[in-house]
């Protein structure tokens, strides 16, 4: 069978367009396995990350009914269309399944009908823009009922005879699901959302109905002999990035909360298990608020400004200018002057003062003071600006190779409070991030202070409404500290206004708002105002 | 004055240029077309949108014309004429009980409908059921996020509608001898006016039933709110007649 494969393996990925997919595989089931896994014949196909690999007992079975090359053809055909039209990568796969959830509600049923209709698209695509053997293998599949139904749809939509009897339609208003099914534009991928919306609603009480005689059965329903869709399709990386897009595109945490938490099981097979670190731990649950700020912080980049370089006293050749008469003769740079003194030829060397970057190189450590109070957005309950906001700041620190401290605080004299140690685990990071108090607003300033002590070179960085009963506390406290300050508050009120006004002298203090998401990529982490702008200060 | 023939090229190639034309890198998809046969799906599809973009212009020139302001107030006499106005569009669409429901949809789609104004919505929509040749039109508008007042207005007799989801506001009213299904919820006003026919609302009903119902049976499967001045007619609340009969009348809360 193997060598099949290799024979049609270069005709099928001329046709495809050269997909960058690797050489398919056969998977033989051993001999004396063959009795105990019947039911592994009803899979012709596996996808694992980009790795298609055929069954071999699949592929025996139908032999009686079609050739073995014709099946592998259009298993591989069915096969790669799913890497090159639908869905094409997770995000639209989340997607599909998220608009199918909706109508459906069932986490089993979305899956189903999802599934279905991505299979409906890559072989609909596959028939209408290259030379297939698809239709003939849908012609020889075993089908239950929607299987039927999918089959008299696709009788109608490719205009081929599948050998559905008219007769078998008739059943139970089949005809009707059908003739609601062949309406919908499969192959305008603009409008999958809507698509599929319809699609689901339509085939909702077929699948309902067959969900009941299986559970009446107490067994699970047929394998889809054209491969299973699930998250093994893609790799870490896909994974990774679809969950990005997918955050940025919902940007409502109870829709990403709602989705994960379905593909848990999965995610956890992934690698997404929050403990032990991204991709390693496994068997533990996926906390989906954090993956959600986590993956929504990805799309925004905050710069680190590094430590300005700093005068070292040196001074060093820098370029040239011509000798004059009475100009000293130290400085006369022989080689370009051809060894005359005469004005006009003779060069001298213009010294600069070297620069070096002082003793601390690259990106300090940072405190992260996030402020949890009632006066602040629940970020387990909807999109909190404050957290994302210093989830950005994390990823920034964290991939200057710095380390991170947190300080989470409502009313931290009263207990109100969490902290974290510096640290560059992200999943713990963002875990103290993400805890809600809610509350009254104080910061207790004795807190922070062993985190500052010793250390020169260190950043802080305070996300809050400025709403904090101590406020004056925290404005004295910021004026002794020569530590560069990045303050970001939440909407505009009163108190941050008195904030501004208080350390608007300070140049070590840089303060942004963020009213929407868009506000994020604005701030700069660590800005020195009269270095970086040196007509702010002027002004100021 | 220019010669006619073209300069000479060939100091420009390489000698033995025969032997050295490069070869065309895309020669193998000389063959390659782009787009296969047109498939089945293609004409359905376009024949379903052309239909829909009729129905959508009809609904268009509906607001133009009744709802200029994008106000539309519920009275007698503007229901009246925007039923004419809408009745005048749709006799001249041919369309089936599947692209009443995409219209259903599509009017909760901002980008292809603009505006989504409740009462001459159901107005519109009630005119497309009663044109349609279909005799029993089933729409399954569970999720449709907006409830749709005035559904089933003047259905006429041999007509079946079915409603999957809830409705809004004077459902059935006028009607005129055809069966109306609410797998749902529907609110006030409903089945006022009617003239004949059936309305089966398996789920709870508003305020002021069946108010100036000339005819007709209404069926509530859960709870009546109030009912209001029936002049004939029956009202059951499951299964129970509560109109004519010692009805809480006319619309006591309970």
């Amino acid at each position: 069978m193997q060598s099949i494969i290799e024979e049609i393996w270069p005709k099928l990925r001329k046709k495809h367009l050269y997909p960058e997919i690797p050489m398919p595989r056969v998977r033989e089931t051993p001999e004396q396995e063959k009795s105990e896994s019947e039911e592994d014949e009803d899979v012709g196909l596996e996808m694992k990350q980009k790795q298609l690999t055929i069954n071999g007992a699949f592929v025996s079975q139908m032999k009686e009914k079609m050739p073995e090359k014709r099946v592998i053809e259009a298993l591989l055909d069915h096969g790669i269309t799913h890497y090159t039209f639908c869905p094409w990568d997770f995000h639209t796969h989340l997607r599909l399944y998220a608009a199918a959830k909706k109508v459906v509600g069932d986490k089993d049923l979305a899956k189903q009908v999802s599934n279905h209709f991505i299979d409906v698209i890559a072989d609909t695509h596959c028939v209408k823009k290259r030379f297939t053997e698809i239709p003939e293998l849908h012609r020889n599949l075993r089908k239950g009922d929607v299987e039927e139904v999918i089959a008299s749809l696709y009788q109608e939509i490719w205009g081929m005879d599948l050998g559905i009897a008219p007769s078998k339609m008739g059943v139970k208003g089949r005809a009707d699901i059908v003739r609601r099914l062949a309406r919908i534009p499969y192959l305008d991928r603009s409008r999958w959302g809507e698509s599929i919306q319809k699609f689901a609603r339509t085939l909702k009480p077929l699948l309902i109905q067959e969900q009941k005689e299986q559970g009446a059965q107490g067994g699970k329903g047929e394998r889809n002999p054209q491969g299973e869709h699930d998250l093994n399709h893609y790799s870490s990386e896909e994974i990774d990035q679809g969950l990005r897009d997918y955050a940025r595109q919902t940007m409502t945490l109870s829709e990403f909360k709602d989705v994960v938490e379905d593909f848990s099981d999965e995610l956890s097979g992934a690698g997404y298990g929050m403990e032990g670190g991204m991709g390693r731990g496994q068997g533990n649950p996926v906390d989906a608020d954090v993956l959600f700020y986590m993956k929504l912080a990805e799309n925004y980049s905050i710069p680190v400004k590094k430590f300005p370089l700093e005068e070292k006293g040196s001074l060093h050749p820098y370029s040239h200018c011509p000798w004059e008469i009475g100009a000293p003769y130290q400085d006369v740079d022989v080689w370009t002057s051809f060894g005359k003194i005469m004005p006009g030829i003779t060069q001298t060397w213009t010294k600069r003062e070297g620069k070096g970057r002082g003793k601390i190189e690259g990106t300090p450590d940072c405190l992260i003071v996030v402020d949890s109070s009632g006066s602040m957005i629940n970020p387990r309950k909807s999109l909190s600006y404050a957290v994302l906001g210093a989830a950005c700041a994390t990823n920034a620190y964290l991939h200057n190779n710095s380390k991170v401290a947190v300080y989470n605080f409502s009313d931290a004299p009263m207990g109100g409070k969490d902290i974290l140690n510096y640290t560059d685990r992200r999943e713990d990071i963002y875990r103290v991030l993400c805890k809600y108090f809610g509350g009254g607003t104080a910061l207790d300033l004795e807190d922070l202070m062993p985190f500052i002590q010793g250390k020169r070179k260190l950043d802080l960085f305070i996300i809050t409404d400025m709403k904090i009963t101590n406020l004056e506390a925290l404005i004295g406290f910021f004026g002794q500290i020569q530590n560069r300050v990045t303050a970001v508050h939440i909407g505009d009120n009163p108190y941050a206004a008195r904030f501004e006004k208080a350390v608007e002298r300070k140049k070590n203090i840089s303060i942004y708002t963020v009213k929407r998401t868009e506000d994020i990529p604005h701030i700069v982490l660590g800005k020195i105002r009269d270095y970086f702008n040196p007509t702010h200060t002027k002004k100021s | 004055m220019k010669s006619s023939t073209p300069p000479h090229k060939s100091s420009i190639l390489p000698p033995n240029n025969e032997n050295r034309i490069a070869k065309n890198p895309f020669e193998e998809f000389k063959t390659f077309t782009a787009s296969g046969p047109d498939l089945p799906l293609d004409q359905i599809v376009q024949s379903t949108e052309a239909v829909m973009d009729r129905i959508r212009c009809g609904y268009e020139k509906l607001l133009e014309e009744e709802a200029k302001e994008l106000v539309w107030m519920v009275q007698y006499n503007t229901i009246i004429k925007a039923y004419e106005v809408a009745e005048k569009y749709v006799k001249e669409i041919s369309y089936t009980a599947e692209d009443i429901e995409d219209f259903c949809f599509a009017l909760e789609n901002t980008q292809r409908i603009p505006y989504l104004i409740p009462g001459p919505a159901g107005i519109y929509l009630s005119a497309l059921c009663n044109y349609t040749n279909e005799e029993e039109i089933v729409l399954k508008l569970s999720e449709l996020k907006t409830e749709i007042n005035l559904v089933g207005f003047r259905l006429p007799k041999g007509k079946r509608l079915m409603i999957e989801g809830d409705t809004g506001d004077f459902t059935g009213i006028g009607l005129e001898g055809g069966e109306l299904v609410i797998d749902g919820n529907s609110k006030n006003w409903t089945g006022a006016g009617m003239r004949g026919g059936k309305i089966l609302i398996k789920k709870n009903i508003g305020l002021h039933t069946g108010e100036w119902m000339m005819g007709g049976e209404i069926y509530v499967g859960g709870r009546v709110r109030g009912l209001g001045n029936i002049v004939e007619g029956k009202v059951y609340e499951r299964e129970k007649l509560l109109y004519p009969g010692k009805v809480r009348y006319p619309n006591v809360y309970y």
